[in-house]
């Protein structure tokens, strides 16, 4: 989840609130704090103040920015989240946004407010940017769900217009760009258009915000205009308006912004949209709008979740001082979410904000006591055994990677177009050599034989692990088996030294078993088993083929066996 | 050091070569050959021994004679066998006498195949004694004369065949010969080969004298390095002496049958869970995104389902079939929370979707299937289970990778005692005592706790996360009682007490690191 970058000087007087006087932070008192935005101090420059902040909870967009962190903060020390009147406001009858029809099957929604009187500071911008950035990209999954824009106020003339044009009707000059350009131009050309044009791919219109004049203001979600849409240090009045498929979502992301703002100073006032279809809001919408509903949970609920009794007015308290609106009833209480967050899915959410307001410090380790009995799997126990007996035999034990590359997994094994050949292989593989996972062991094996010839010899190894054996009856389409394989290399290595070792093992295992003729390409024709037991087959042995010892460039004779223990174990 | 210590370390062939110089050995001297006679030794044997006892100062060079020997090379048998080029000239030049043909140098080089330094050798040496005549036009010409250098060869090939001579055996006549068509440096393509052979006597210093007085008067208790079956049955053994062996020399290297140390390592964490009652499940590599995220409440549009973060199966791309009524209730806790107590994520679930299969990339996976396969409660469960991102791999990201982790199932379980249950594997798994719990999130759990520790030897570090399940999981699975997930990251701590620096060492496929890598208690 998001890391951001805030500074300490901006931290503290956030966290002081309004002009209050700031207090100087430590390091190790915020270390603390951060504990209630399951933040993580990642990084800390004491020269600039800079601090690198690692946000967990990909529900709570809200923290990721420093006037989210300081007000989850601020709260708990000034015992409850002061109001934002904004949210009880009227809109302004000349705000307001109209929504172009035909948009519902492009990007359905925006929500836009305006930002006056907080003159914006450099910590500022670069936090306005920052949240905009991490807020489209990992809560709006890369602006494909949420897109912001934030513009100057004074240039602009409402009523907006989020409207629905061609490609090659409106130009403007984009952020980034000296000269005008039409929207399939920006499409082709600009950075943004050629890394999130392909939301907009398909539609023969487009979205584009115009003020009155009939002047751009954007193009959501990829690029604002340079004239209107480039927010700088000292402007004062702020139009914030956000797009996107989800209308809570969306309505979500205009409040975080609206709320940062009126943390900052700011007097946030609301807009009105206008749309010419449904939406779960209504047709007309203003936001910012608190959307969250109170829920009525249950204090035994919450204590039985927690293992404590703690009454319901402590329950309310812990809620408060976390930024909830709580009133408390009988044996219950009636718990709100802030405007800014919308995490509420279940009771058990109230549970943990409860655990984090009061600090997991604070409850008391209990065991559980209930009695169960432990115990491994039956293949684990066999391959235990299995594994035991081996490094009784001598056999150094090794551990391969599992996704491998069909070089090594098929084709060098002379497997190709074989039956034995057949694997499960990644459809989106990041680079050819993790490309499989492994059906077999042997060239797991071969992989420490190949790069081991400086090794002292004899070498004998072996690895029981999982492969995935395809199986078009099956219904993930292949099944994971435990499988043994062990080879033996050195000058004079024989088939009856490695039989020797299988006969030992099958033996303690206590099956009999038989080698059955088999052409296998892997191995010297005359020279490999099929190793059958009660009519079933569980593996091969035999004295590798030098075509594959050379494809390997290995310099010694191996002789080798796989067998199945899965199969194994399932046959008794 | 002392007489005894010196004899303790005497080998069997130097105690036959002390022994050899009889009962009183002071003022003995012995030749090579007698030393030979005596011990009945072979040549190599023998020169060890006196190489040893030389080192020691248990014996003395008393005197050192140089003799120069001859001896036939391979060229020289081969001349013995046929002819040596002086014989071959000469018959030709006789037989071009009685045939009236000419006869040029170079004739001798193509039609004998002789190397011109032979020819010419042989040439000037039968015109020196009279044999030849080289007339005009270059032309060879037999005198009719014989050739005592031709004869002389002839007899030392054959004298020399049957064995090598002193050079001063030899008259000045034949030396003379030897010493012309001797190899020496420059020329290896000669019949003869002149060696000096050193004859050496030897003596006893006082310090042998009295290592051989000793070994006389202690009797001739034979000495053996081994002891066998045969000395065993007959009880002969008794009247052998064993040599001491130099115990401190380093051991010869050997190959060991043992565990990786990595697995050695996860199978110690294995044995602490099983102690502490849990029972193992297994799981398979490849999944459903259902069973993989969707039991798991994480919705299809999160990010962590991303292309970028799973790796997809690309034939067959999706399972035959999802379980019943398990595809319809996650369904229905995905879409409005069904009868979970949740709203829900509030979109359309695609169950095309959920069926995709994709490489497990968490072990929770594994706990899933566990929880709607009807567990046991009270019940505890654990997977060591191979785990696939879809990651760049560097020193610190593996491709694929273990994950520990499990479920505690029980009408008891709520947040102090899974805090409870974090304690237990801080001091059982990590031997921690000092622990921290921060709040955590995982999706699938609520609360969240992130376990950190004081590990004794590696400070504070994360150990693991854990949380109690989502109703929105367990209910949909059908398991009404409180359940624990949790999640062990050992990695890092098996890297430390392994002493690597790079996770993908963890699969090395270096033998050598293998092998001399210690296992971790």
């Amino acid at each position: 989840m998001p890391t951001i970058s805030i500074f300490k000087d901006d931290f503290e007087s956030l966290l002081a609130g309004d002009g209050r006087r700031k207090p100087a932070v430590s390091v190790e008192q915020l270390e603390e704090w951060l504990m209630l935005v399951k933040g993580e101090l990642k990084g800390h420059n004491s020269e600039t103040g800079e601090l690198r902040i690692e946000l967990q909870d990909s529900n709570r967009p809200d923290l990721w920015c420093c006037e989210g962190i300081a007000r989850q903060i601020r709260i708990k020390q000034q015992g409850k989240l002061k109001r934002y009147s904004f949210l009880r406001q009227k809109p302004r009858a000349t705000q307001y946004l109209i929504v172009a029809p035909g948009l519902d099957r492009v990007r359905p929604y925006v929500a836009a407010c305006t930002a006056r009187g907080y003159r914006v500071t450099e910590e500022g911008l670069a936090q306005l940017i920052q949240t905009q950035e991490k807020l489209a990209d990992i809560f709006g999954r890369k602006r494909r769900t949420v897109s912001i824009g934030l513009y100057q106020l004074a240039k602009i003339q409402f009523p907006v217009t989020y409207d629905l044009v061609k490609p090659d009707q409106a130009k403007f000059t984009p952020l980034g760009m000296e000269t005008v350009m039409t929207l399939s131009e920006i499409l082709m050309v600009h950075p943004k258009g050629l890394e999130h044009g392909h939301i907009l791919e398909g539609h023969e219109r487009v979205p584009l915000l115009h003020d009155a004049k009939g002047q751009a203001l954007s193009f959501p979600p990829i690029i604002n205009s340079r004239e209107v849409g480039e927010v700088q240090v000292g402007d004062e009045d702020l139009f914030v308006e956000v797009t996107g498929t989800d209308l809570p979502m969306v309505v979500l992301t205009l409040n975080i912004f609206a709320a940062n703002l009126a943390d900052r100073g700011a007097r946030i006032a609301p807009i009105e949209t206008r749309y010419p279809y449904k939406t779960v809001l209504g047709k007309s919408v203003v936001t910012p709008q608190d959307l969250s509903k109170p829920r009525t949970i249950m204090v035994k609920t919450i204590e039985q979740a927690l293992g404590q009794s703690l009454g319901a007015h402590e329950v309310k308290k812990a809620l408060e001082v976390y930024g909830y609106a709580v009133s408390v009833g009988k044996n219950k209480v009636k718990a709100k979410l802030p405007p800014y967050r919308q995490d509420l899915l279940h009771a058990m959410d109230v549970v943990e904000d409860v655990a984090i307001s009061r600090g997991y410090n604070e409850f008391l380790p209990v065991m559980p006591a209930q009695f169960t009995v432990g115990g491994l799997s039956r293949i684990e126990q066999l391959s235990d055994r299995a594994r035991e007996l081996m490094v009784g035999l001598g056999f150094q034990e090794i551990i391969s990677n599992i996704l491998g590359s069909p070089e090594n997994y098929r084709n060098a094994m002379r497997l190709d177009g074989t039956e034995w050949g057949r694997m499960v292989e990644v459809d989106n593989a990041m680079a050819v050599t993790f490309s499989c996972l492994r059906q077999w062991m042997l060239p797991s094996l071969l992989r420490v034989e190949a790069a081991s010839s400086r090794a002292f010899y004899p070498h004998r190894l072996f690895e029981a692990g999982e492969v995935a054996i395809p199986d078009p009856l099956h219904e993930l389409g292949s099944r994971t088996e435990t499988v043994l394989g062990a080879v033996l290399a050195h000058a004079t290595a024989h088939f009856s030294e490695i039989h020797s070792c299988l006969d030992v093992l099958f033996y303690h295992l206590d099956r009999s078993y038989t080698l059955e003729p088999l052409a296998h390409p892997s191995f010297l024709e005359g020279r490999v088993g099929r190793i059958v037991s009660e009519g079933m087959p569980f593996g091969v042995i035999g004295e590798l083929h030098p075509e594959v010892l050379e494809r390997w460039q290995i310099g010694v004779p191996i002789v080798a066996f796989d067998v199945n223990l899965t199969q194994l174990a399932a046959s008794k | 050091m002392d007489i005894s210590a010196i004899i303790d370390s005497l080998h069997p062939l130097e105690i036959k070569v002390l022994t050899a110089f009889g009962a009183s050995p002071d003022g003995v001297t012995l030749a090579t050959e007698q030393l030979a006679t005596a011990t009945e030794l072979e040549p190599s044997q023998l020169s060890m021994a006196i190489e040893w006892l030389l080192a020691k100062s248990l014996l003395s060079v008393e005197s050192e004679a140089v003799t120069p020997v001859v001896s036939l090379t391979n060229i020289g048998e081969a001349y013995f066998e046929k002819t040596a080029p002086i014989e071959r000239v000469l018959a030709a030049a006789r037989e071009v006498a009685s045939t009236g043909k000419r006869l040029t140098i170079p004739d001798l080089q193509t039609t004998e195949g002789l190397d011109p330094s032979d020819v010419s050798k042989a040439v000037g040496r039968l015109k020196k004694e009279g044999v030849l005549l080289i007339v005009q036009g270059g032309c060879i010409e037999s005198t009719g004369r014989p050739s005592p250098s031709a004869e002389a060869m002839r007899t030392l090939l054959q004298q020399l065949h049957n064995g090598s001579h002193e050079l001063d055996s030899f008259p000045e006549a034949h030396r003379q010969l030897i010493q012309d068509h001797a190899v020496k440096r420059g020329n290896a393509k000669e019949p003869f080969r002149v060696d000096d052979r050193v004859a050496r006597c030897f003596a006893l210093p006082p310090m042998g004298v009295t290592a051989a007085d000793h070994l006389a008067k202690q009797g001739v208790t034979e000495e053996v390095s081994q002891l066998s079956p045969e000395l065993l049955k007959d009880g002969s053994w008794r009247n052998k002496r064993f040599r001491k062996y130099t115990i401190s020399l380093r051991a010869p290297r050997i190959g060991t049958g043992k565990k990786h140390p990595y697995r050695e390592f996860l199978d110690t964490v294995k044995t602490k869970l099983v102690s502490m009652g849990f029972q193992e499940m297994r799981g398979s590599l490849v999944e459903t995104e259902f069973w993989n995220m969707d039991a798991l409440f994480m919705p299809q549009f999160h990010p962590a389902r991303d292309i970028h973060d799973v790796y997809f199966v690309k034939e067959p791309t999706h399972a035959t079939s999802l379980d019943e009524p398990f595809l319809s209730k996650v369904t229905k806790a995905h879409e409005n929370g069904g009868t979970t107590g949740s709203t829900g994520w509030g979109y359309k679930f695609d169950t095309q979707r959920a069926k995709r299969l994709v490489l497990r990339s968490q072990g929770t996976a594994v706990s899933a299937r566990t929880l709607a396969a009807a567990p046991a409660v009270p019940g505890k469960y654990f997977s060591i289970a191979r785990c696939f991102r879809y990651d760049q791999v560097d020193a610190t990201h593996a491709t694929d990778f273990f994950q520990v982790e499990g479920i505690v199932l029980g009408e008891d379980i709520n947040f102090r005692t899974l805090l409870g249950l974090l304690n237990l594997f801080a001091r059982e798994v990590a031997q921690a005592k000092e622990v921290k719990f921060l709040p955590a999130y995982f999706p699938f759990t609520e609360p969240s706790v992130e376990l950190h520790v004081r590990h004794p030897r590696l400070g504070w570090m994360e150990l693991g996360g854990a949380g109690l399940l989502r109703p929105e999981v367990t209910l949909p699975l059908g398991v009404t009682v409180p359940v624990i997930a949790w999640g062990l990251g050992l990695d890092r701590m098996a890297m430390v007490a392994l002493g690597i620096h790079d996770i993908r060492e963890l699969f090395t496929d270096n033998l050598e690191l293998i092998r001399t890598t210690k296992g971790i208690f």
